[in-house]
């Protein structure tokens, strides 16, 4: 507990799936819906959710592996073109998920890793933002993390807002809640 | 999986636009926390086959012992996630009080609400006014800082006449008008108005 418990991103970092084995038999449990007896045996291999996957490591009853999203292929490619890598499909917390496993298990590579892939990725995320017309964006988005979407969006409408303080342009706005539509006239 | 209807919620209640709220899921919540009460009924039955074979939980830790673990945890992991639905939502419902008086909320916005939001967004409302009331100073407008006095508004819906603060003024639909700010500012939030710039 502390000042994430209540971050909704953090939350969503952890159910992450990452590859585990158990090292005890665990009985009672309903976690995979084709084992029928309800028992997880000593050796097998499953995927589970990050909040669980650690706990049970911290208590020496799973051993977690490293997700396959941190693996050699995405070492290679990030090395090779860091900045079209769709990671969003690998893992789109693939930052915060990375540096909870570093604290967990002692994995060297991932830490210089994750560190390659923002500095690469940071400066064309800054760059589409600021230049790229708008119906450019769809497809690049779809490459980022949620992360990267969150400064992308954050460089645009920093350019937005430089814009409007520039042309001049009405400064008050209707409350975000309502909605951004306007009503329909009335007949 | 444990867990994953939970997560579910909270991904609804993100992939809304930031600031705007969505319905509140009431059948998801629900789900969630019938799969607490299951559970709570398998810790139950471990914890107690435990006790009948006189197993000391503390030394000899069996598989009824992790079973038992991983229950709990999905236990606290389900609870933190409906917190911090509930609590992020209460964050929105309380931004809105500084835009938007209760009794001025419209109906497609307080159906979003649960029961108990709705009461609170009217308690934090009703509290905010009496404390600007106290004070003798509308705390709610100057939002922006001012560059003048008076701007230049159109109005969107009929809205009729109504005292100004200056003037008796026709807020009729489509008229184009220069009020004072502090009148303004309102309405625009409300939607019924839009600043002009010229």
């Amino acid at each position: 507990m502390g000042q994430y418990h209540h971050d909704i991103d953090d939350i969503l970092a952890d159910e992450e799936l990452v590859p585990a084995v158990f090292l005890e038999a665990v009985n009672g449990v309903g976690l995979f819906e084709s084992n029928d007896t309800n028992r997880v045996e000593p050796r097998s291999k499953v995927e589970l959710p990050f909040w669980l996957a650690s706990e049970l490591h911290l208590r020496h009853v799973t051993s977690v592996t490293i997700p396959p999203c941190f693996g050699k292929k995405t070492q290679e490619e990030i090395g090779a073109d860091g900045a079209h890598v769709d990671l969003r499909s690998r893992c789109s917390y693939f930052y915060e998920l990375g540096c909870k496993i570093v604290q967990l298990i002692n994995e060297k590579t991932i830490g210089s890793l994750l560190l390659v892939a923002f500095q690469t990725r940071y400066k064309e995320v800054l760059i589409k933002a600021h230049t790229s017309a708008s119906a450019l964006a769809p497809k690049y988005l779809s490459l980022l993390t949620k992360e990267e979407t969150k400064l992308y969006e954050a460089a645009k409408s920093s350019t937005e807002a430089f814009k409007t303080w520039r042309m001049g342009g009405p400064r008050f706005q209707k409350a975000s809640v309502l909605g951004r539509k306007r009503k329909p006239v009335r007949e | 999986m444990y867990g994953r209807k939970a997560s579910q919620l909270l991904k609804e209640f993100v992939s809304g636009e930031p600031g705007q709220l969505t319905g509140f899921n009431n059948d998801v919540f629900a789900q969630v926390i019938e799969e607490c009460d299951g559970n709570i009924l398998h810790l139950q039955a471990l914890l107690r086959k435990m006790q009948e074979e006189g197993s000391n939980n503390q030394t000899n830790k069996n598989a009824d012992h992790f079973g038992a673990l991983v229950h709990h945890l999905s236990l606290v992991r389900n609870k933190r996630c409906l917190m911090a639905y509930v609590y992020n939502r209460a964050e929105v419902i309380q931004n809105l009080g500084w835009t938007i008086k209760h009794a001025d909320l419209p109906a497609a916005v307080k159906e979003k609400l649960s029961i108990s939001e709705n009461e609170y967004f009217g308690k934090h409302s009703s509290n905010l006014q009496s404390y600007m009331l106290d004070l003798n100073l509308d705390l709610a407008v100057d939002m922006v800082p001012p560059k003048d006095p008076y701007i230049k508004v159109r109005v969107l819906e009929e809205i009729g006449e109504v005292l100004l603060s200056d003037q008796i003024a026709n807020l009729a639909m489509h008229s184009i008008l220069f009020l004072k700010r502090i009148d303004a500012e309102s309405f625009i939030s409300q939607g019924k108005m839009e600043e002009l710039t010229s």
